[in-house]
Order: structure tokens, then sequence, then C-alpha cells
């Protein structure tokens, strides 16, 4: 129990800082097991607490999270401390009448499109924030209806406005023959639906304006009201090339809610799988960036040990995407350990034919050309847009939630946080190759210790309650916020992905660039926009 | 006919014109006006064709000062051809402005643009005629004036009077440079007449002829647009009316080439061939950075008039290139480059005209000259846009119309360089080329730029969403410019035959046996032609149409050594045959293919977008911006303003920005002039400090000053 | 760059045997349910499919694949019989009976629309283009313009977002045209099913012609749909297509 107490003694101090810097106007209490400090005050004073919370103690933004209840709203603003391990909950209540918050995005600007989402969902209003509206809702919907209300029905089709909308996105650049120039929501050949402006006068991209949720699907909806074995579905199902990370953290928030310790072996296997994902993940993302400057021979190399890892995964978890593994308690499918020790030589033999690949991209200067200074994020950039996950450490911010909240699991591993400074397309390649390459180690020191222990273990029944699940996933840190009622059933189901926070922060990479490096810029990000869509 | 009957008709004509357009009301005056100019414009035609065609000259005395001065008139070949230009040009032009001066009754007195535009006709048909320096500098004189008058029209905008004002300073520097020229040519000379200057230009020292030869470069240099005393050109044609701009390019710019082919080529003959590279590089140099500014431009009649420094550019080259040859002995391939030259002076005077006609007419009825503004206008003025097209076209220098075949035996000439023997001289043949080249590029991307940016895609404001067709009897001058400059370009071997006669006194050599062999009146027994030479062309088809076309032939080509007997050819007139047959071939071919399929007609794909903005496609200045940032050394642009508004720290509300470039020649020869001149006021405005005493010292230096500087003279 | 051509020549020929041979590589497919006789004891199972995929009829038990989203469930589940899963992947079927056969059936270009996939399924359409499938050796192309398209290849329930897009592209094709619905969301809505913000298949937009079910379905899979449309291959009998509906054109 020597941990508990250091947990405990870091929380208690933490505590009496904040009490100490907020005086009397919030109410903080501790909860060691969750490593959460709650802080609960009123509206007014939010912006002072983000602000100290932000710039004295150091905190990082992780999610918001709006709720209604029958009488009031309750927004939770969720921080994390990358030193001393934990989470702070800043929480604020309006009556449910009165759905008017200050805007923070000031204060915090990773809060700009948490809060326009909300807006848009559950028609709050963030007084302050200078650009609201078509963001998660396009023209056709009409106004003042809010699918993440509780009255809201989501089995119906939904009714549209009743006039052809008009649809005139807005302008900020002032140029003598300045224009826009529109790619999508259907463009180049294979590619997920986005509609992106770049605002330009020919040849650099002045301002580019990315327009997103062509895919909304309203996953945090229609979670609600679902049994926590389906919703996991959903959670694979969202964003599917990160799959087991997304079901990971669910299963995180709801095995929290149940109170059920995993048994180790499982938390083995899925570290195991988790990596693999990333492996996979980032072998998929280099292939893409080789397409984007047309370098076909290693863009096909890297094509081909992507669908290695496919086939690996589906001979040794059943499935290409690893659909279907994870489940509240435990994995679907247990390995034996020829399995693991087979599964390991053969993603070795992947690993070493990428490593010949990396050697070979670093000398070619055709290649690197496009790549070095290119669609450049700097740190300060990065830390005010709260970015995550490689993106963000190729910009110098060395954030990663397996370090930063350690979670089941990542205690015990060695490994470490590839990092680069310049923020260019090529610090975002050399971050893609060397974690896979950590990846593949944190696989071997997994399987090498192991546990016989069952896979699974069942969970009877849900408790009431929410938790906040987190995961490292491939693009970056993933908090699942899941809130479970009596009967047992979701009925609050909050997701903060990693791509949703990065793509907040692309524009800075495309601006002040030409329009030949944007898909390669886009590339180099590595994002998904199933994953920020929802 | 006889010309000299022709002659006086014209001017009594004229003179009428213009004391009867005193006395009318401006209501009357544009069809006046259009009628009146018409006839001037007919009787030039006649007068010069007469010329032109005929070979008769006309040398005679308007008034005898004294016996030094008289003032005298000659007409020959060349200055016919001039002539016939000037009225191809004027007559057009003459029929659209009843129709586009519509626009001015109320605001500017219309009388005034009928007097000064008769004023301006004669006066250029003087300068023409002019066989002496006396009546040549008067009625250039008169022409500069009719020329500030006529930009400076619409007299009350504050940059019209400033580019009015620009020009008008350096046409009279011009002038003084070109009078300090024949200052110099006519010392000793005895007569100013201009045949006793050319005798007296061969006693001339080196350094004379050098320096008069540079005087008259810059002072006609100004009208023709030579780098770098251009700086007026870009400004005045856009402030001018674009009934007069189109003069002033299709016209006006003529009579600075026509000067150094009268003084620099014709009377100062014994030059050394140095000042035919001067000529060569200069040309090029203007064209290269004429067309850049064109291209970079986004006021139509501003990239209409950078594109006639360029074409002005391309015109010089060829003479610079005749005169080297000419003075290395080569008469061949001097009257070759001579032709190519002032071919492409006529097809400039034609197309370029034409474009500032359609240039005029989107003007009319957009009210803007922005491209960026503009855009979709085709479906709204399909008759303008087809003729600013073949305009287009043209000036891009593709086939089949005239603008390609004037460039590709311009290109021709430059490429004779390995005639020459002098390295220093084929290394600058050779860069002059390769400038032209680019130049010939950046020519197509500046016109694609122009077409498509304003009559294809969608209507970028209201105003061009308002535009509708002009009435015909602004079409028709349009369609009548069109027309010539497609027959220009299919039947080159008709018109080489003519510009030869007028080159040939320069040239000292006919050429036109040379560059259009007489296929169609060859049997096989010449004594010029070999039988094996004609019957490969026979074979080839080149004496298709013997027997029924007049003429000499239908292929262009110059014949060179026995041992390499044919050095190019080309044919457009096959050219369009062939296109015709392939485009109707294709044309049926694909009707027969899909002629069971359904067409269907869709809007075009933008992505699935919801609807496709206006502000959502290319503007010309996003057209032409790669072209800025490659050279981007030569425009130097500067960022005067870019501030961006925040909402708060990291919320942009707008962004603001603005760039400024500054013309090359503005930087590098207008600028230091004018800062020197501004230091030196300095300086001497700092010697008043308003003491007396001061004033005392400086009597007394200077006194003694000159007693000092006296003893030793 | 020869460096590169060195390497590209030393990698070799990874291209799958199919549709010449059967592909036998393991882990091309993760397979699927197929209709299955169940004992009474063992009907527990129909019930732990989440989108009701079994059908009883009399004592077989029916699957529709189209709703399928391959979450392992019955295969995982003690009571599942083995041979209730089979390790093919030619498992596309035709709905309409159009056909893409004559100049298109070795020169077929495809746009491919993302009406709201989870990226899985363009992983997957994406991988047929790369070395191991390589569907441009059977004329197959995926091109960005619809208006150069033969096929539109839709993933995903097709968001409310994504109608209008997804239309347009539709009406920009050039005639004979068909599509192809790729993966169970494009199928029936698949986990995502019909809601607010998704059609819950491409047939309540479009008229479907060729289905490839799975979730996401297999590389292999998408080949054997394209080449069903071109006439190469047999369609999957099934015994209840889904009727191609078309609503509001
Ligand atoms: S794999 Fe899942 S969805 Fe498919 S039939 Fe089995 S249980 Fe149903
Ligand atoms: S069918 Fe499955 S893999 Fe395909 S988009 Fe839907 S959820 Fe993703």
């Amino acid at each position: 129990m020597v941990v508990e107490t250091e947990i405990y003694k870091k929380l208690h101090d933490l505590s009496e800082r904040i009490r100490h810097l907020l005086t009397n106007s919030v109410t903080v209490s501790i909860e060691p097991e969750n490593l959460l400090c709650s802080i609960e005050c009123n509206v007014d004073a939010l912006p002072v607490v983000c602000k100290q919370l932000v710039s004295r103690i150091g905190l990082s933004f992780a999610t918001m999270i709006v709720e209604e209840s029958n009488e009031e709203w309750l927004i939770q603003y969720v921080f994390y401390s990358s030193r001393i391990h934990i989470l702070v909950n800043v929480m604020v209540r309006q009556e449910i009448d009165n759905p008017s918050f200050p805007s923070m995005s000031s204060i915090v600007h990773a809060l700009d499109w948490q809060e326009r989402e909300a807006e848009d969902l559950f028609g709050i209003v963030f007084e302050g924030h200078p650009v609201l509206g078509d963001f998660v809702l396009h023209e056709e919907w009409p106004e003042g209806v809010n699918p993440m209300r509780r009255t809201f029905r989501p089995e119906m089709p939904y009714p549209h406005k009743e006039t052809r909308p008009e649809w005139q996105p807005r302008r900020i650049l002032q140029e003598p023959g300045a224009f826009m120039m529109p790619i999508g929501p259907i463009f180049s050949g294979i590619s997920e639906s986005a509609h992106f402006l770049l605002e330009t006068v020919g040849e650099d991209v002045v301002r580019s304006i990315p327009r997103f949720f062509y895919k909304y699907r309203g996953v945090e909806k229609i979670a609600e009201g679902k049994h926590p074995m389906e919703v996991v579905l959903l959670a694979e199902r969202f964003a599917g090339t990160s799959a087991f990370a997304h079901s990971l953290a669910f299963c995180h928030a709801v095995e929290s809610i149940a109170g059920v310790e995993v048994p180790e072996r499982a938390v083995q296997i899925r570290i195991l799988f988790a990596e693999f994902e990333r492996f996979r993940h980032h072998i998929s993302c280099i292939e893409a960036i080789c397409n984007s400057t047309g370098l076909a021979v290693a863009a096909s190399q890297a094509a081909i040990l992507e669908e290695e890892a496919l086939r690996l995964s589906c001979e040794f978890a059943g499935h290409r995407y690893l659909f279907g593994l994870n489940i509240p308690g435990g994995l679907s499918k247990d390995l034996s350990k020829e399995d693991c020790t087979g599964l390991l030589k053969r993603t070795d033999n992947i690993l070493k034919r990428l490593d010949r690949l990396y050697k070979m991209l670093q000398y070619s200067s055709s290649f690197l050309d496009r790549l070095e200074e290119v669609g450049i994020i700097c740190t300060e950039d990065a830390i005010d847009y709260g970015l995550v996950g490689p993106v963000a450490r190729a910009s110098g911010v060395c954030n990663d939630i397996r370090k930063a909240l350690p979670y089941k699991g990542y205690e015990n591993v060695e490994f470490s946080v590839p990092c680069e400074t310049e923020g260019d397309g090529y610090a975002r390649l050399r971050v893609f190759f060397q974690e896979a390459f950590q990846s593949v180690m944190i696989m071997s020191q997994t399987i090498e210790r192991l546990s016989d222990e069952p896979i699974y273990i069942p969970i009877k029944d849900y408790p009431e309650g929410s938790a906040i699940g987190w995961v490292e996933a491939p693009a970056g840190a993933a908090f699942h916020y899941v809130r479970i009622d009596s009967r047992g059933r979701v009925i609050r189901y909050r997701l903060t992905t990693p791509s949703f926070t990065n793509w907040h922060g692309f524009h800075l990479a495309a601006e002040g660039f030409a329009f030949q490096d944007f898909p390669i810029i886009l590339a180099t990000f590595g994002l998904s926009i199933a994953e920020s869509d929802r | 006919m006889d010309i000299s009957l022709l002659f006086e008709v014209f001017f009594i004509f004229s003179a009428g014109s213009i004391v009867m357009g005193l006395f009318l009301s401006d209501r009357r005056s544009p069809v006046f006006l259009a009628f009146t100019a018409s006839i001037s414009s007919i009787l030039l035609l006649w007068l010069s064709g007469e010329s032109l065609f005929t070979g008769q000259t006309l040398h005679g005395e308007f008034y005898r000062i004294s016996s030094l001065s008289v003032l005298s008139y000659s007409i020959d070949r060349l200055s016919s051809l001039f002539m016939f230009i000037t009225a191809l040009v004027y007559l057009p032009v003459s029929i659209y402005s009843a129709g586009y001066l519509k626009k001015y009754p109320g605001r500017y007195r219309l009388t005034t643009f009928s007097v000064l535009y008769h004023l301006l006709f004669v006066s250029i048909v003087l300068i023409l005629t002019a066989a002496d320096v006396v009546t040549f500098l008067l009625s250039w004189e008169v022409m500069s004036i009719t020329c500030y008058l006529l930009v400076n029209y619409e007299y009350d905008k504050e940059e019209n009077i400033r580019s009015g004002l620009l020009m008008l300073t350096m046409s009279e520097a011009g002038f003084l440079a070109v009078t300090v020229g024949f200052l110099i040519l006519a010392k000793g000379a005895g007569s100013l007449d201009f045949a006793s200057l050319r005798l007296n230009s061969q006693k001339l020292g080196d350094t004379s002829l050098w320096v008069s030869f540079m005087l008259f470069l810059i002072g006609f240099g100004v009208k023709a647009g030579l780098v770098p005393v251009n700086a007026w050109l870009p400004r005045a044609y856009a402030s001018a009316p674009s009934n007069f701009s189109a003069i002033l390019s299709g016209a006006t710019l003529n009579l600075g080439i026509y000067g150094i082919i009268r003084i620099n080529a014709e009377i100062l003959q014994s030059v050394t061939h140095g000042t035919g590279v001067v000529v060569l590089v200069a040309g090029s140099v203007s064209a290269l950075v004429g067309i850049l500014y064109a291209v970079t431009e986004d006021d139509m009649k501003r990239m209409l008039a950078h594109s006639s420094i360029e074409n002005s550019g391309i015109i010089l080259t060829g003479l610079g290139a005749g005169l080297v040859f000419r003075e290395t002995g080569h008469y061949v391939l001097a009257g070759i480059a001579f032709i190519a030259s002032l071919y492409h002076m006529v097809n400039h005077s034609l197309f370029k005209t034409l474009l500032f006609l359609g240039a005029g007419g989107i003007e009319l009825k957009t009210t803007t000259r922005s491209m960026n503004r503009l855009g979709g206008i085709f479906k709204l003025m399909p008759w303008t846009g087809l003729f600013f097209l073949v305009g287009a076209i043209s000036i891009a220098a593709l086939p089949p119309f005239n603008g390609f075949v004037s460039e590709w035996l311009s290109f021709q000439s430059l490429l004779q360089a390995s005639a020459l023997r002098s390295v220093p001289v084929k290394v600058a043949f050779a860069l002059s080329g390769a400038m032209l080249a680019l130049t010939a590029g950046l020519a197509v991307t500046c016109f694609v730029k122009a077409f498509s940016m304003s009559f294809l895609g969608i209507a970028r404001s209201e105003d061009a969403r308002r535009a509708v067709e002009l009435p015909f009897r602004m079409k028709l001058p349009m369609g009548f410019l069109a027309l010539l400059c497609l027959i220009s370009g299919i039947l080159p071997t008709y018109i080489i035959p003519v510009i030869d006669t007028a080159t040939a006194p320069l040239s000292h050599q006919s050429v036109v046996d040379e560059l259009v062999p007489p296929f169609f009146q060859l049997s096989d027994g010449s004594t010029k032609f070999s039988k094996e030479f004609i019957s490969d062309f026979h074979d080839l088809g080149a004496q298709v149409g013997k027997d029924i076309l007049p003429g000499r032939g239908l292929v262009v080509l110059h014949r060179g050594t026995e041992k390499n007997p044919v050095v190019y050819a080309m044919s457009t007139s096959y050219t369009i045959v062939v296109l015709i047959l392939l485009i109707g071939a294709v044309y049926i071919t694909a009707n027969i293919l899909t002629r069971k399929r359904k067409v269907t007609i869709r809007t075009c794909w933008n992505g699935g977008l919801r609807q496709l903005l206006p502000e959502m496609t290319y503007t010309a200045t996003g057209f032409s911006n790669p072209v800025r940032v490659i050279f981007s050394a030569i425009f130097r642009p500067s960022i005067v303003r870019d501030t961006r508004t925040i909402f708060s720290s990291r919320f942009r509300a707008a962004i603001m920005r603005e760039r400024k470039e500054i013309h090359i020649v503005d930087r590098l020869f207008i600028q230091p002039v004018l800062k020197a001149f501004r230091t030196t006021a300095r300086l001497a405005a700092s010697m008043h400090t308003g003491s007396v005493n001061i004033y005392a010292m400086y009597v007394i230096i200077s006194l003694v000053l000159v007693l000092i500087v006296g003893e030793f003279i | 760059m020869s460096k590169w051509v060195l390497k590209g020549l030393e990698t070799g020929v990874k291209t799958t045997v199919y549709p010449e041979k059967t592909e036998t590589a393991s882990g091309v497919t993760q397979g699927r349910p197929e209709r299955l006789e169940l004992l009474k004891d063992k009907r527990s199972v129909v019930n732990i499919c989440p989108t009701g995929a079994f059908k009883i009829n009399k004592n077989i038990y029916e699957i529709d694949l189209t709703r399928c989203i391959h979450c392992l469930r019955c295969l995982r589940s003690p009571e599942f019989p083995p041979a209730g899963w089979t390790g093919d992947y030619e498992w596309a079927f035709s709905v309409s009976e159009k056909t893409m056969k004559g100049p298109f059936s070795h020169c077929l270009h495809i746009r491919v629309v993302d009406g709201g996939a989870c990226r899985a399924c363009l992983c997957e359409i994406s991988q047929t283009g790369a070395p191991y499938y390589n569907i441009h050796r059977l004329g197959f192309f995926i091109t960005p313009t619809p208006r150069a398209a033969d096929v539109l290849m839709v993933a995903g329930p097709v968001t409310d977002h994504m109608r209008f897009p997804l239309k347009e592209a539709y009406e920009a094709m050039p005639e004979p045209r068909a599509v192809v619905a790729v993966g169970t969301c494009a199928l029936s809505g698949g986990i995502f099913g019909r809601s607010f913000a998704s059609s819950g298949g491409v047939s309540e937009i479009l008229p479907v012609d060729i289905a490839i079910p799975g979730c996401p379905p297999p590389p292999l899979a998408i080949i054997h749909g394209l080449l069903i449309l071109t006439g190469r291959r047999p369609s999957l009998s099934v015994i209840d297509k889904p009727e191609s509906r078309r609503k509001d054109k």
C-alpha cells in the first residue's frame, strides 16, 4: 500500500495548493482510488480556476463533459498532470433552464472545438466564444434542435429544413485576388469525407478552414440506453483503425464503475494487442506519407507490411482489425504461449523490414525535400492547442498518456517516448517509425512475463456510477467517459479522441505552405476523420 | 488612281471634319465621328494601298519657310505600309467609337474628343509622310500633345491626371532626345530633309553616330514602350478611353517603331553592328519584362498595355536582328528579320486593337476592368467572347492565327545567328532567343488567364452577372479585326511579298523568293530553282492549288545553300486545312460512335459541395501567382500591410494583407533619377537659410570664382 | 532512385493467386457464419448476436449477412458448432440484375465514397490496390472523379451529412453506372443502424447493385464483388436478398 499512500500524499498536496490558490471560491475533494481530485465551483469562479490550474499548476487539458440531468446542467472540465500522474476534475453546474456558461476557450484554447460541439449538440451558450454554429450540425439542421438533449429521440430520421439551405463560409482573408479553394467532401482517390476550404491568393495557403462532421454518426447519442456489452461494439467500430485502443478505454471506464479488477493476464494481452495495433496503425500512416509524396515503391513496401500485420491480427485474434476482442471484463479470446511467441516472431520480421525501409527513406533526398520544413507546428502552438500523440511529440511536447497517467499494465514496462522538436513533416515521420519500434519492444517485454491467469472475469451487473477511461490510442490520448444508470445501462458516453484534438491544430500546419504540400501535410498527421467525427 | 489627289482629298476631308466637329452637339458627335473618321480611314486605305501595291511614290512640299527649311512630304512603300496599318486600325475603332462614346455625354465634352481624334489621325499621317526634320518634329509634337489630351480625357480623375502628366513628361523627354539627335546629324548637312541627312551621316564620326543612334532609340523608344523608358505606358493605356487605348496601341506605338526604322535603320545606315545588338537586347528585355508584368496584372487594360510592351519588344528584337545581319552583310537574313519584325507589328496592331475593343466592351457592360471580379461572361457576351478569344489566341502565338506566323519567323531569324562570326554577338542572339522563348510561353499563360478568368467559370461579382452582349455596331468592328487576324494567319504567303516591298530598301535586297518560293508559278525548268527541289516539294503537295489560286504558293520556306536547300518551312494555310479536316473527322466519328447514347449535361463536379460559390473559383491573381513566386527576384513584392485582427489570443477575425510591387523599371531607372533630383534639390535648398549676410557671401564667392575661372580661360 | 527499383525487384511478386486459384494464406479473411442446423438445446446462441443476424427458418438458422458485424461473439460462444463458421471470402452477392460486361469487364473505373465508414472498410478498399491484391491487374481502377467512374463504391451507413454529396456523386456519373455497397454498415447501417444521423444503408439513397457484407469485408471479398459485377465470378446465392430500395431520388 506504499503506492496508495504516495498518491494520497500527492493528491493531498495538490488539493492544498489549489485551496490556497483559489481561497474560498471552490470546494476541493480527493478520491485517491481514482487518482482524482475534484473541484466544485460556481460559474463565476470558473475562469479563475481554469487559469490557475493551467498556468500555475501546469495541468494539461483532457476532456470536457457536458451532462444534462432533470434539474441541472453539469459540465466537467477534466485536466491531468503528467508530472504527478493524477486527474483534476472541475465541476460547474447551472440550472436546467439557463444553459449558459462562460467560454473558457480563450484561456484553454483546446476547449474551442469542445465548446462549439457542445453548443451544437446541447444548445448550450458559451458566452464569449467568437465562432459558434455550423460545426457538428450542418446547414440542413433546423436551429434550436439539439440531438444530445435528453428529449431528443435518436431513432427518428431527421426532418430537414424545408427550404434548400444556403451555406456561406466565413472568410477572413482580405487581399486583392483572394479566393477559397474547396477540397472535398469527396476528394482524391480513397479518402475519408471531410471538407477543407483553403483561403489563398494562389500558391500559398493563408488560412485553412476544415469543416468536419460529414461523418457524424451520433455515436454518443445512440450509445445511450444501451447495455455496455453493446456499447463496446460501438466503441470499437466508430474508429475502426484504432478499434482496440478505444474499446480498451471504454472497458477501463466500465470496469472501474463495476469495480472489477481485470486479471493480470488479460491486462498483459491487452497491452500486447494495443501495441500491435499501434504498430500497424503507424505503418499505415507511413504508407500514406510515402503515397502523398509519390514515392510508389516505398508506399508499396509499407502496404505489404501493413497487410502482413493485418493478416497476423486475423490469425491470432480472429479479426483483421482486432474487432470483437475486448469485452468488459477481459478478452474474448485467449492466446497460448506458442501463439504469443509466434506473433512476436513474425512481428519482429515485419519490424526488421520496416527498419530497412526507414533507413532507405532517410537517404531519399527527393522524399525528404517534400517533408522537411513542411507543415511546421511549433512547440508553443502545440501546447496551446493541447495537441496529443505523435503530432505533439514531433513538436517537442513529450506527452504520452502511457507515461503521464499510466494505466493498467504500463506501470511495469520499460520504454521510451520518442520525441522530436522540429515539428515538421519529417519529424512526424520519424516519430511514427520510432514509436512502431518501441511498440514491438513493449510487446516482447509483456510476453516475457505473461502470467497464468484467466483471460476474462465476467461482470454480472453494473452499478450506477460514472468513470473516465483513458488510453494512449495510436493517434494520441483518448478519454472515454461513461455514466451508467440504475438499470445498468449507459446513459452518457462521452468520447474525446486524439483525432478530434489534433484536427483542431491542423490548420496551423497547413497555413503558410503551398497547395501541393497540402496532401502531404494531411498525410503526416496520420489522423482519422471517423475518429474525430464519431 | 493618282495618289497625290487622294492625299489632298484626305487632308481636305479631315480638316473639314475637324471644323464641322467643333460645331456639333454632343449627342450627334459619336455618329458623326464614326462616319467621318471611317471615310478618312477608307481614303487613307485607298491612298496607302495604291502606293503599297503599285509602288507609286509621291514627293512634294507643303510649305517653304526658307531655303533651308522646307516642309516637305514623301510617300514611299515603307510609309504607306504604316499608313495602311494605321487606317486598318482606325476604321474599326471609329465604327466602334459610335457605340462606345455613348457612355460619355453629360460627363465630358464629346466635341473635344471628336476634334482631337481627327487631329491625331492627321498628325500620324503627317509623321508617316514627313520628309524633313521640321515637319517630322512638328507633327510629332502635335501627335504627342493630342495623345496626352486624349489620355487625360476623363480629366477629373486623379489617376488619369497623374498618368497623363507622366506620359507628357516622358514624351517630351523623348522629343528632346530626338531633337538633339537630329542636331547632331544635321551638323554640316546643309539641309534638313531626310535624304541629305542620310548622305551626311556617312561623313560623321563613330562617336556622333553612336550618340545620335542611342538618342533616337531612346526618343522613339518612349513611344514604342521600350525598356527602360516605358513607365508611362501601362498607366496611360489604362487611363485612356478604351477606343483610344486601341489607337494608342495599334497606331501610335507603331510610330515609335517607324521612327526607329526610318531614322535609325534607314538614315543611320553606316553604323557598326553593335547598334543592332543594342536594339536586339533592348527588345528582348522589353519583351520579357512586358510579359512578366502582363501575366501578373489583374486590370485587363493594364494587362494589355504590358503586353504591348512585350510585343513591341518582339518587334524590336526582329529589327535588331535585321540590323545586325545587314551590317554584317547578310542581306537575305536581314530581309527576313525585317519582314518578321514588320509582320509582327501588323499583327500586333490587329490583335491588340481587337483585344482593347473587347476590353472596352467588357468594361462598358460590367463597369469593371478587374479580371478578379469578372468570370462567366462568355454566356452573356458570346460574340465578344469569341472575338476576344481569337485575339487571345493570336497574341499567344498559337496557330492558325497571325501571331504564330510572325513569332515563328522572328524565332527563325534569331536561330540564324550561326551565320554570324562574332562570338559575343552570337551569345547575344542566343540570350535573346531564350528570353523570347520564355516570353512566348508566358504569353500563353497570360492570355489563358485573361480569357478564362474573364469569360469562363462563375461570375465573381454582381457586375459580371449583369453583363449583356454589345450592340451590333460594336461587334462588327471586332469581327472585322478577328477576321483580319485569321486571314493574316493563314495567308502569310500573300502578305510577306507586300511587306517585302517595304523592307527591301532597308535590307538592300528583296527576299521574297527566298521566303515564299513561287511554287504556283514554276514549271520544271526554272533557273532559280533546281529540278529536284521542285519535284520534292511537288510531292509534298506544295503545288496543290496551282493554276487555281493566285499568288506564289502557300508555303513559307527559307532556302539555304545547295547543300542544305531548306532551312525551315511552314505553311499555316495547309495547317488550317488539316486542322479543319481533323476536327471535322473527330466530330463526325464521335457523332457516329455516340449516336445511340443519350447525352445528359450536368453541372460541374465540385467534390459534393452543396454549392460552388463564386469566391471558390480561381481569381486572375491566384492563377498567375505561381509566376509571381517563381520570378519573385524580379517582382520583389513588398508587403505593405499584413495585419491580423483577433478576437482573443488564438481567434482570428480577419487577415488583411496587401502587396505592392514597384515595377522593375521604376525601381531601377526612374526612382534613382528621382532620388538624385531630390537630393540635389535638398542640397540646394539648404543653402537658403534666409539670412541676408549669407546671400551676400554667396554673391562674393561666386564673383571671385568667376573671376578666377575667367582668368584662366 | 535506382535503389528503390532494386528494392522493388528484391521484394518480388506478392500478389494473390485469386481469382485464378483459391487464396490459402492464413489471415486473409476472418470468415463468416453460415447457415446451420442447431440442436434444440443450443438455440440460445441465437440471442448472442447483437444485431440479430440469425433468423429461424424451421430448424435451420439462416444468417442475414447484411447484418453480421463480425463481432465474433457467436463463434466464441461455447454452444456454437464449429461447422457454423466458414473461412471463405467469396461472400459478395448481387442485389440487382445489373452487370457491367463487355467493354467494362476489364476496364472498370471506381469512385470510392466514404459515407461515414469507420475507416476499416476504407483501409480494406485501399489494400485492394496494394501489391498483395493489386486490382489493377484485373482491370479495376480507382478514379478521383465520378465523371470518369463506372462504379460508385460506398462504404459506411451514409450519414445524414453525406447524403447530399453522395447523391451528387451519383448524379455526376455517366451511364451505365453501378453502385457497390461495401461493408455491413453500407448494407444495413451495421452497428450504427438507422438513426437521426445515419440513413441505415446505401439502399436508402441509391439503388445498390452489388452487396459486399462484412465488417469490414476483407480485400478478397471486395474483389469478389467487383468480379461479380463484371460477370467474371458467380455471386453467392443468398435466399432473401434485401430489396433494392430506392427512396426519394
Ligand atoms: S459474428 Fe457477431 S454479428 Fe456476426 S452473426 Fe456472429 S454474433 Fe452476429
Ligand atoms: S462495416 Fe464495419 S468496418 Fe465497415 S465501416 Fe462499418 S463498422 Fe466499419
